[in-house]
């Protein structure tokens, strides 16, 4: 019965091999579209969570204020020489920010070891530099935060705090840069849902569309199989095996897609750049899964459906 | 009317009416048909001969009355038992109903896949069906390309592969030559010998002067004649 089944299937498929293949592409760039952005969603949430995992927050000191009312911090500095003056001050602003809910360290960073940072960075080219008769540095605090408190909206609420705080200038931590990647990244999540949405409905339209015509082109044939004592069963599982089969390959096809373009393009990307916080990965073996077997108990719900309609037993 | 014991009907026809909208093509028949019996079933153009084959295999439901093929009430029985009922008859028609895109085998081959027989009892059940009727080196082609009377032989040999105990054939030889017409009905009456009952609804009364059996014959969707009734008188 199953073989039966089974070699009926492949008899339909192949008697409508145009619009078999058509569907499966059909299907094939859906899945492809979705995996895409699902694709684009896992990485874009691992780069900001690692982004998020070493987030600072720097706040920039007032020029007027001077050097010595800038405390050391406890981590040990290379800036040993500095202790001398009124710490009361320093202490005070740095104490305030510590004290702040999610704030788990602030160590200071000097100007001139900010200089000595940047002559490092720019190396060869560090006679650009020359030029400059003074330090254009200023003093900063450089503030890591609790693990809990790794957030764009945490980072966000405490980067405005930090500012309110005396003395304090600027805070920075590359804030717009990031607002604008959530941005798209919402924009991503969204769309991605939408078109996920929108896959579901075409794929069902599409097989239901090519079951109702596979059963259009065989309604002879099942007009004299049903004379001579076909049962529904034996009219239907070859269309539903027709249509998982249409789910399945057309999905396989959409995943090994998306591989290729995965395969072909990422070893391409330069791994100095912020692609080096984190490792970019294919979907996971588990949503290519569920994506095959979503086409497929699609596949089987338009055959249901398709069948309904036209066959009434 | 009929003298025979009841077990011995394999079907029985009770006040059967059928109406198509406002016409009226079967009026109040009653009839039984025994077992391993050959009829034939008669009359003018419209009388109702298809309607009262269709609504034997159930293509169609009686507007009234009861009709009992092989112990089945078709009246009671639910659409998911009409696939048990129709695996008891063979069905032939006028325009032979084979489906052109499968192979010969594959048109008789079908009747034992519908009928769940494993693969591999099916083969030698086919080509020997499709020897009895000749057309067993035919076997592998397509039924387009094949004469008429072929093609109603392929018919007779889907008809009688599952061995059922009913044969129902409307016009069986309507768009046949004579001679194609007169081996159908041999083929029939052979069937007839192995021992199924066949109702062959014809308008060939050549065919049916030849063949001493019994003949129903309807018109205006009304039995006319007595259903025991010499049909060599007629
Ligand atoms: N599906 C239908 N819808 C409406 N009327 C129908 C239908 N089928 C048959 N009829 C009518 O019922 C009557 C009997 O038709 P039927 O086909 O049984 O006649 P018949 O004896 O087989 O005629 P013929 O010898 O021409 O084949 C006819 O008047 C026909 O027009
Ligand atoms: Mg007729």
């Amino acid at each position: 019965m199953v073989i039966v089944a089974f070699r009926r299937a492949i008899k339909d498929i192949r008697d409508n091999k145009f619009l078999n293949v058509v569907s499966m592409i059909t299907i094939a760039l859906s899945v492809f579209i979705v995996s895409a952005f699902s694709f684009f969603f896992n990485n874009a949430t691992n780069f900001l969570d690692a982004w998020q995992q070493g987030v600072r927050i720097i706040a920039y000191l007032a020029d007027e204020v001077p050097e010595e009312d800038v405390p050391k911090s406890d981590v040990p500095e290379p800036d040993q020489s500095e202790t001398a003056g009124p710490e009361m001050d320093r202490a005070g602003i740095r104490e305030k920010i510590l004290a702040l809910e999610g704030v788990a360290t602030v160590v200071f960073v000097s100007k001139a070891d900010a200089y000595r940072d940047l002559q490092q960075k720019i190396g060869k080219q560090s006679s650009l530099l020359d030029g400059l008769d003074k330090n254009p540095l200023p003093d900063a605090f450089e503030i890591t935060l609790d693990a809990s408190f790794r957030n764009l909206d945490h980072i966000a609420r405490l980067a405005g705090v930090i500012a309110q705080q005396p003395h304090v200038e600027e805070v920075e931590y590359a804030q717009k840069w990031l607002h604008r990647f959530s941005g798209i990244y919402n924009l991503f999540k969204i769309t991605g849902l939408v078109l996920a949405g929108i896959f579901f409905i075409a794929t069902f339209l599409i097989i239901a569309n090519t079951i109702r015509l596979i059963m259009y082109s065989r309604r002879e044939e099942i007009e004299i199989i049903r004379i001579i004592g076909a049962d529904a069963e034996f009219i239907k599982y070859p269309l539903f095996i027709a249509g998982m089969a249409q789910g399945f390959f057309g999905s396989i096809c959409g995943i090994g897609l998306l591989y290729a373009a995965f395969v072909l393009t990422i070893p391409g990307i330069p791994r100095d750049t912020v692609f080096a916080l984190f490792e970019i990965r294919f979907i996971s073996g588990m949503f290519a899964i569920t994506m095959v077997l979503c086409s497929m108990l699609i596949g089987w719900v338009a055959c249901v459906f398709s069948i309904r309609k036209f066959l009434k037993f | 009317m009929i003298s025979m014991p009841e077990e011995k009907f394999i079907i029985r026809l009770f006040n059967v009416s059928k109406q198509y909208g406002k016409k009226e093509a079967l009026k109040d028949l009653s009839l039984n048909i025994a077992e391993n019996e050959f009829v034939f079933v008669t009359g003018p153009s419209g009388a109702g001969k298809s309607t009262m084959i269709k609504l034997l295999y159930r293509g169609e439901t009686a507007s009234s009355g009861d009709i009992i093929v092989d112990g089945l009430n078709l009246a009671r029985i639910s659409r998911k038992q009409i696939p048990a009922l129709r695996r008891r008859l063979g069905v032939i028609f006028q325009d032979f109903k084979l489906i052109p895109t499968r192979t010969v085998y594959h048109n008789v081959s079908l009747v034992l896949e519908v009928a769940g027989r494993k693969p591999g009892e099916i083969r030698p059940l086919v080509m020997e069906a499709l020897e009895y009727v000749g057309i067993d080196d035919r076997a592998d082609e397509l039924p387009p390309v094949l004469s008429g009377g072929e093609k109603q032989r392929v018919a007779v040999a889907r008809a009688m592969v599952g061995a059922p105990r009913i044969v129902l054939a409307d016009e069986p030889t309507g768009s046949l030559d004579p001679d194609s017409a007169a081996r159908i009905f041999s083929l029939l009456e052979a069937v007839h010998r192995s021992g199924a009952t066949v109702i062959v609804a014809t308008h060939d009364q050549e065919m049916i002067r030849r063949h001493a059996v019994r003949v129903i014959r309807l018109e205006n969707g009304r039995l006319v004649m007595p259903a025991q009734q010499d049909e060599r008188l007629w």
